[in-house]
């Protein structure tokens, strides 16, 4: 839950990616590093292990400035996709305001994105959360990967199989490239800060 | 598609999720490129071709091994560790937060400085034991569980925890003991009899889980049914293993003690914990008259939790 402090009139919240293994969650937040340095208000921590696999989480703090009087900050994080981590991932899961799920477009991924919005849905549920209620994108990543031939699944087809009944917002993206990844993670914090403001009637 | 152009499309591919880390699925790729390279006579220099994928097999081979060998708990930077710290603690309350900063940081298998935060927080009565029993699992962790026993024979003497917290801390130590296949019985704290040898049978769940550390301290019940319908009734928890929360009822409070019985379904438990106060049903697993012992005579109850 976002820490709202009304005197200082500050704003902090969460937004974590995630996603199934080597799907490219970190790719996104260096991607954001890189590209949003003036938003960036502080160093990108990485907890990496052995083949650059994300161990525990990366943590990337940006600020928003003053929207509706309050100096909006978010700290971005994301979880470790590899299936053994699951109680890491619910670690870092705690106090989520809004989720970016990545979304591997590798035909050969296609059960285990499945597996891991499944996943996410338990872990939220845990914190008794609903994946239907919380502010919620799909990001369809490595689409750049079509151009070497290698078999993607289609947008179509990733919608039925992921977004079918949860329709939410979804971005094609190449995180490699950074295509779609900014305007993926605006549509998250515009939709984390609109529920936030009904929660906490702030403004 | 003529083999020569599959070949290649199976090679690129193979490369690609070597490239993304993708391990299984490249090797299967590669798999396949020897299959095909098997199967096709006019295949012109199979051996050569088939030596060259072998390398790269090997190479894949070589980086699974070496995913596999790494530590899963290596020692972080002190940047990274305060991330942890702050990041992960969630409470207003500042000894709270301090202790969830604390958790998080055992969890993420920093255990020394995790018993640095945690020997401060002994000093604050409201986490001192929550402090403690971490202070256990970290050494149990780290495979120094004799440290503990060293580490409650000095809180013995410390004047720093009041009897019944000592002997909460020498009960779950006890167990973790034991789980050990280590018997030792160690000193009681001043003033408290042997009497609670028989309580707990039990074990005690040592690993860093979320739910380990929601040390319940006391319960409300609201009794629904029966004579005392509507009452509510308080306890102190006397004793905590994973699930299972263990309370004395008085002697004297005989309507309650014939209205709890085993089996029976308590709706509407309020849990009250010193991070979080939560709601929960449970059953009655257990309920023995106490033979021996200053609570003598008393009713030992234990509650298994079913969900919060
Ligand atoms: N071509 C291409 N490669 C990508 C893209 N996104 C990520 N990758 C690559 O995929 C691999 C995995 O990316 P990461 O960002 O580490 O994946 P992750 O989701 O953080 O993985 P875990 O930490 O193990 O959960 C890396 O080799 C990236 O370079 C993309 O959009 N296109
Ligand atoms: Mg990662």
């Amino acid at each position: 839950m976002a820490i709202f402090n009304l005197k200082k009139r500050e704003i902090d919240c969460k937004i974590v990616y995630y996603g199934p293994g080597r799907c490219g969650k970190t790719t996104n937040l260096e991607y954001i590093y890189k590209a949003f340095k003036k938003q960036v208000s502080g160093e990108m921590v990485s907890i990496k292990t052995e083949g650059d696999r994300t161990l525990f989480f990366d943590f990337l703090p940006i600020g928003l400035g003053k929207l509706k009087g309050c100096d909006v900050r978010v700290q971005l994080y994301t979880v470790p996709g590899q299936v053994q981590y699951k109680s890491t991932r619910k670690l870092v899961l705690k106090g989520v305001d809004g989720v970016v799920f990545v979304a591997d477009s590798l035909k050969i991924r296609y059960e285990k994105n499945i597996l891991s919005l499944k996943d996410l849905q338990q872990n939220l549920k845990d914190y008794d959360l609903s994946i239907f209620k919380i502010p919620l994108v799909m990001q369809y990543n490595k689409r750049d990967l079509a151009e070497k031939n290698i078999p993607l699944m289609s947008i179509e087809k990733m919608e039925r199989d992921l977004n079918q009944q949860l329709k939410v917002p979804f971005f094609e993206a190449s995180a490699i490239t950074g295509q779609g990844v900014g305007a993926c993670l605006k549509k998250c914090l515009m939709l984390t800060l609109q529920s936030l403001h009904k929660q906490l009637k702030w403004g | 598609m003529d083999i020569k152009t599959q070949l290649k499309s199976l090679l690129q591919e193979a490369e690609i999720y070597r490239s993304q880390g993708l391990l299984d699925e490249s090797k299967n790729r590669y798999n396949d490129a020897v299959e095909l390279i098997q199967k096709n006579a006019q295949i012109k220099n199979k051996q050569n071709l088939l030596e060259n994928i072998q390398k790269k097999i090997n190479l894949v081979n070589n980086i699974l091994s070496n995913i596999g060998k790494a530590s899963t708990s290596p020692q972080l930077s002190s940047q990274v560790q305060n991330v942890i710290k702050n990041k992960f603690s969630f409470s207003d309350d500042q000894d709270s937060a301090s202790l969830e900063g604390a958790i998080a940081l055992a969890k993420f298998g920093q255990f020394e400085s995790a018993l640095k935060e945690f020997n401060e927080l002994v000093k604050k009565k409201s986490v001192q034991i929550i402090a403690a029993k971490n202070i256990i699992r970290c050494y149990n962790a780290l495979n120094l569980i004799d440290e503990a026993v060293v580490q409650y024979e000095k809180w013995l003497s410390s004047g720093l925890f009041p009897s019944e917290h000592l002997e909460k801390i020498r009960f779950f130590l006890e167990n973790i003991l034991e789980r050990k296949g280590n018997k030792k019985i160690l000193p009681h704290a001043p003033n408290v009899k042997e009497s609670q040898d028989s309580i707990g049978n039990e074990s005690y769940d040592s690993r860093f889980e979320d739910e380990e550390f929601l040390d319940i301290s006391s319960i409300t019940i609201s009794l629904d049914k029966g004579p005392l319908k509507g009452k509510l009734v308080e306890f102190d928890v006397s004793f905590q293993s994973a699930n299972i929360i263990s309370v004395i009822i008085p002697e004297k409070d005989k309507k309650l003690i014939e209205n709890l019985v085993i089996g029976a379904t308590l709706n509407n438990i309020q849990f009250y914990s010193p991070i979080a106060i939560f709601k929960g049903n449970g059953v009655i697993s257990a309920k023995t008259r106490i033979q021996s012992g200053p609570k003598k005579g008393n009713y030992r109850m234990d509650i298994k939790v079913v969900s919060t």
